[in-house]
C-alpha cells in the first residue's frame, strides 16, 4: 500500500516509516507540516494519509483540517488520524460526511501491530477505524440523552466494537460469539435505537455514528 | 546647629506665605459656594461646579507644593480621572472624598495659616531684631521704655547684650518655627493626601492587574508543560512502544529483536530524563525536601561557572554540591542547614528568580564568576544573583517578564541592573510574613 506520512516530531516519523515499511507498505512521502501534507496528497495520490493532529505552524488541529480538505478536494482519499489525545470534537468533523474512510486513534494503538495494521487496511478500504478511547467518549456523553442505555450489556459491546469499525466477523472474533447472535444484537441494537437494518457494513457504522453524534 | 537653623528657612516662608494662602482660600471657598448655590437652580448649575472643583483643586495643589517646601517631599494628589457626560462628571468630582477635603481644608487654613503666619513671623522678627539690634536701635529713641528695655535699647553695651540674647535665643526661635510650620503642613497633608479611600481604590486596581498577570502566566506555563510533555516524553514512550511492537515482530519470525529492545530501552531512558527535566522545571524536587538554601547551593553547584553564595542566611556555604551541607546557619533552631523555611511560593519564586539569572549568565554573559545573596530582614527576603558576565540583558526579555509577574504576583519586586560591560544584578524583594 501506498502511504504518505504527516508528523512533525522526527522520532514518530521515523518510527512510524520503519513500522510500515517493515510490514510491507510504501510510505512515499512523510512530511512535517500540513501544507507539504496537502502537496504530497496532489502529488502522490497515495491510498492512505496518516497524519498527526497537531502539525506546525500552529501545533493546534492543522493536521485534522488539512485531512478535511484533502477529503472535500478529493472524496476518495482515505485519512488516518493518529493523535496523542482524543477530542470528541476531531471524530465528529472526521465522520461529519458519512463517507467512511476515515480513521481517528491514539498513537498508542500503534504499539499493538497487528490491530493498527488493521485498521490501516480497513480505512484504506473504505471503512471506519475510531480508537476505542474516542468512542467511550461518545458513548459517555449520550448514554444519558438516548436510548443507549436500554441495551444489555452485551448488546452495548457489539455496539462498541461496531462503532470502532469491525465488521460482523471481527466481532464475532473478540466476543466469541456466534455470527447468528451477533446478527441479532445487531438487530436489536437497530431496533432499540430505532435505526432501519441494512446489508451494508459500512453504512451501518456510519448510522451509529450519526446517531452517537447527533 | 546651623544646619537646623538654616533649615528653618523654608518652614518660615511657609509660615510666612500662610496668612496670604489662608485669606486666598477663604474668599475662594466662601465665593466658590454662594456662586454654585445661586446657580444650583439653573442650567449652569453642573458647570459651575466642575469650574469651581477645578479652581479649588488648583487651590489645594499649591497648598500641597507648600507643604512639601517642610515635609520635603511634595503631597501627592488623590484625584481619581471621571469621564463621560457632564452630569456623570458632577457626580463622580462630587462623589470623591478629595473634593470635600481640599475644601475643608481651605476653610481651615484660614484661622490657622493666620494666627499661624504671624506667630511665626513675630518670633522670627523678634529674635533677628535683636541679633542686629547695635545696627538699629541707635535709631529708636525709647525713653519710657520699661526696665529692662530702656537699658538695652539705649546703651551700647546693652545693644550688645541683645545681640547675645537674640544669638542664645535663636535655636528655640528656630525650634518654634520649624514646629509649628511642620504641624500645620501635616495637617494639610492629612487633608490633601490621597485618603484611604483613594488608596483602596489603587491597591484594588494593583492587584486586579497582577491578579490578571498571574493568570497569563499560569495559562502560558501550562502551555508550556503541555507542549513539553507532548513533544517531549509522550512522544519518546510512543516511539519506544513502535520500536517494541517491531522487536515482538521480529521475536515471532526469528528475527534479531535485541537492537530494538536496545533502542527501546534507549528511548524509555530519554523520556525519563525529559520528565525529570521537566518536574524540575516545574517544582524542583529539593525545594521540597530540603528548603531554600539547600535548592540554592544545589544550583550554585550545578552551574557552569563557580557561584558563590553569601549572606546571614546562606552562612559560609559555597556552591559545591548538595551532598555535604555542612556549616552554620545563624538563628535556625534544630541546626542542620536550610531549616527556615519560607511560605512554599516564595520559596520558589526566590529559587527560579535564582535560576534564571544564572541560566542567563552562562547563556548570554559568558560569566566567569556569580555571587548569589540571600537575607532577610524583617518580612523581607532579599535575593540577589550578581554575575562579572557582558552584561547587557533585556529586562523585558521572555524568561525575565515570566519571572517578573511571578514575584509581582506576591507582591514582591524584581530589579535588573545589567549596563553593557556589566555587571549584571538581578534583585527580588519578596514579602514573607511569617
Amino acid at each position: 500500500m501506498r502511504i504518505v506520512i504527516a508528523e512533525d516530531l522526527l522520532l514518530l516519523r521515523d518510527g512510524m516509516i520503519r513500522l510500515l515499511t517493515d510490514t510491507g507498505h510504501t510510505v512515499v512521502a512523510a512530511v512535517d507540516t500540513a501544507d507539504a501534507l496537502i502537496t504530497a496528497v496532489t502529488e502522490h495520490r497515495p491510498d492512505l494519509s496518516i497524519v498527526d493532529v497537531r502539525l506546525p505552524p500552529g501545533f493546534r488541529d492543522e493536521g485534522l483540517r488539512a485531512a478535511l480538505r484533502i477529503r472535500s478536494a478529493d472524496p476518495s482519499a482515505k485519512v488516518l488520524i493518529v493523535s496523542q489525545y482524543v477530542e470528541r470534537a476531531y471524530a465528529a468533523d472526521l465522520l461529519a460526511d458519512g463517507r467512511g474512510g476515515v480513521g481517528y486513534l491514539l498513537k498508542d494503538r500503534v504499539t499493538d501491530l497487528d490491530e493498527f495494521l488493521d485498521a490501516v487496511d480497513r480505512v484504506a478500504a473504505g471503512g471506519t477505524a475510531l480508537d476505542p478511547e474516542v468512542v467511550r467518549q461518545l458513548f459517555t456523553r449520550n448514554a444519558r440523552n438516548h436510548g443507549v442505555e436500554g441495551l444489555t450489556p452485551r448488546e452495548r459491546e457489539v455496539l462498541h466494537l461496531m462503532a470502532q469499525g469491525l465488521s460482523n466477523t471481527a466481532i464475532c472474533t473478540t466476543l466469541v460469539l456466534a455470527p447468528v447472535s451477533v446478527e441479532k444484537h445487531i438487530t436489536n441494537i437497530f431496533a432499540k435505537l430505532d435505526l432501519p437494518p441494512s446489508d451494508d457494513a459500512h453504512r451501518r457504522v456510519r448510522a451509529v455514528l450519526t446517531y452517537l453524534n447527533s | 546647629m546651623m544646619r537646623k537653623i538654616m533649615g528653618s528657612v523654608r518652614p518660615l516662608a511657609y509660615l510666612a506665605t500662610a496668612p496670604i494662602a489662608g485669606v486666598a482660600g477663604f474668599v475662594w471657598s466662601l465665593a466658590a459656594t454662594v456662586i454654585v448655590t445661586l446657580l444650583a437652580v439653573t442650567q449652569l448649575g453642573g458647570p459651575a461646579f466642575l469650574g469651581a472643583a477645578w479652581v479649588t483643586r488648583a487651590l489645594a495643589s499649591v497648598e500641597r507644593r507648600r507643604a512639601g517646601w517642610v515635609l520635603g517631599a511634595p503631597v501627592a494628589a488623590p484625584y481619581e480621572p471621571v469621564t463621560g457626560t457632564l452630569r456623570s462628571r458632577v457626580a463622580g468630582v462630587a462623589a470623591q472624598p478629595a473634593t470635600w477635603r481640599d475644601l475643608a481644608w481651605l476653610v481651615v487654613l484660614f484661622p490657622l495659616g493666620l494666627a499661624g503666619g504671624v506667630a511665626g513671623l513675630v518670633v522670627a522678627i523678634v529674635d533677628l531684631g535683636s541679633i542686629v539690634a547695635p545696627l538699629w536701635a541707635w535709631a529708636v529713641p525709647n525713653p519710657h521704655a520699661p526696665w529692662p528695655m530702656k537699658p538695652l535699647m539705649t546703651t551700647v553695651p546693652g545693644r550688645f547684650g541683645l545681640t547675645v540674647l537674640g544669638l542664645a535665643l535663636l535655636p528655640v526661635a528656630a525650634w518654634f518655627v520649624r514646629t509649628l510650620a511642620t504641624g500645620l503642613a501635616r495637617l494639610a497633608s492629612a487633608l490633601l493626601a490621597p485618603g484611604e479611600h483613594r488608596r483602596l481604590v489603587e491597591r484594588a486596581a494593583r492587584l486586579a492587574e497582577t491578579r490578571r498577570r498571574v493568570v497569563d502566566a499560569q495559562a502560558a506555563e501550562l502551555r508550556r508543560i503541555e507542549r513539553d510533555l507532548h513533544d517531549g516524553a509522550q512522544a519518546r514512550i510512543v516511539a519506544a512502544g513502535m520500536t517494541l511492537a517491531l522487536a515482538a515482530r521480529k521475536l515471532r519470525t526469528d528475527g534479531d529483536a535485541a537492537p530494538d529492545v536496545a533502542l527501546a530501552r534507549r528511548q524509555l531512558d530519554d523520556a525519563l530524563a525529559e520528565l525529570r527535566r521537566l518536574v524540575r522545571g516545574i517544582h524542583p524536587p529539593i525545594l521540597t525536601d530540603r528548603g531554600l538554601h539547600a535548592a540554592l547551593a544545589a544550583l550554585a553547584g550545578d552551574s557552569p561557572f563557580p557561584v558563590s553564595l553569601t549572606g546571614p542566611l546562606g552562612g559560609s556555604l559555597t556552591g559545591s554540591s548538595g551532598g555535604s551541607l555542612g556549616g552554620s546557619l545563624g538563628g535556625s533552631l534544630g541546626g542542620s542547614l536550610g531549616d527556615e523555611r519560607y511560605p512554599a511560593a516564595v520559596e520558589s519564586a526566590a529559587y527560579f528568580v535564582v535560576a534564571e539569572g544564572l541560566t542567563n549568565a552562562a547563556k548570554h554573559a559568558s560569566a566567569s564568576t556569580g555571587v548569589v545573596d540571600i537575607r532577610r530582614t524583617g518580612d523581607t527576603v532579599h535575593v540577589t544573583v550578581t554575575d562579572d558576565g557582558r552584561g547587557g540583558a533585556d529586562p523585558n526579555g521572555p524568561g525575565l517578564d515570566g519571572l517578573r509577574r511571578r514575584v509581582e504576583a506576591l507582591d514582591g519586586i524584581l530589579t535588573l541592573s545589567s549596563p553593557p560591560g556589566g555587571p549584571t544584578v538581578l534583585h527580588a524583594e519578596l514579602p514573607c510574613a511569617s
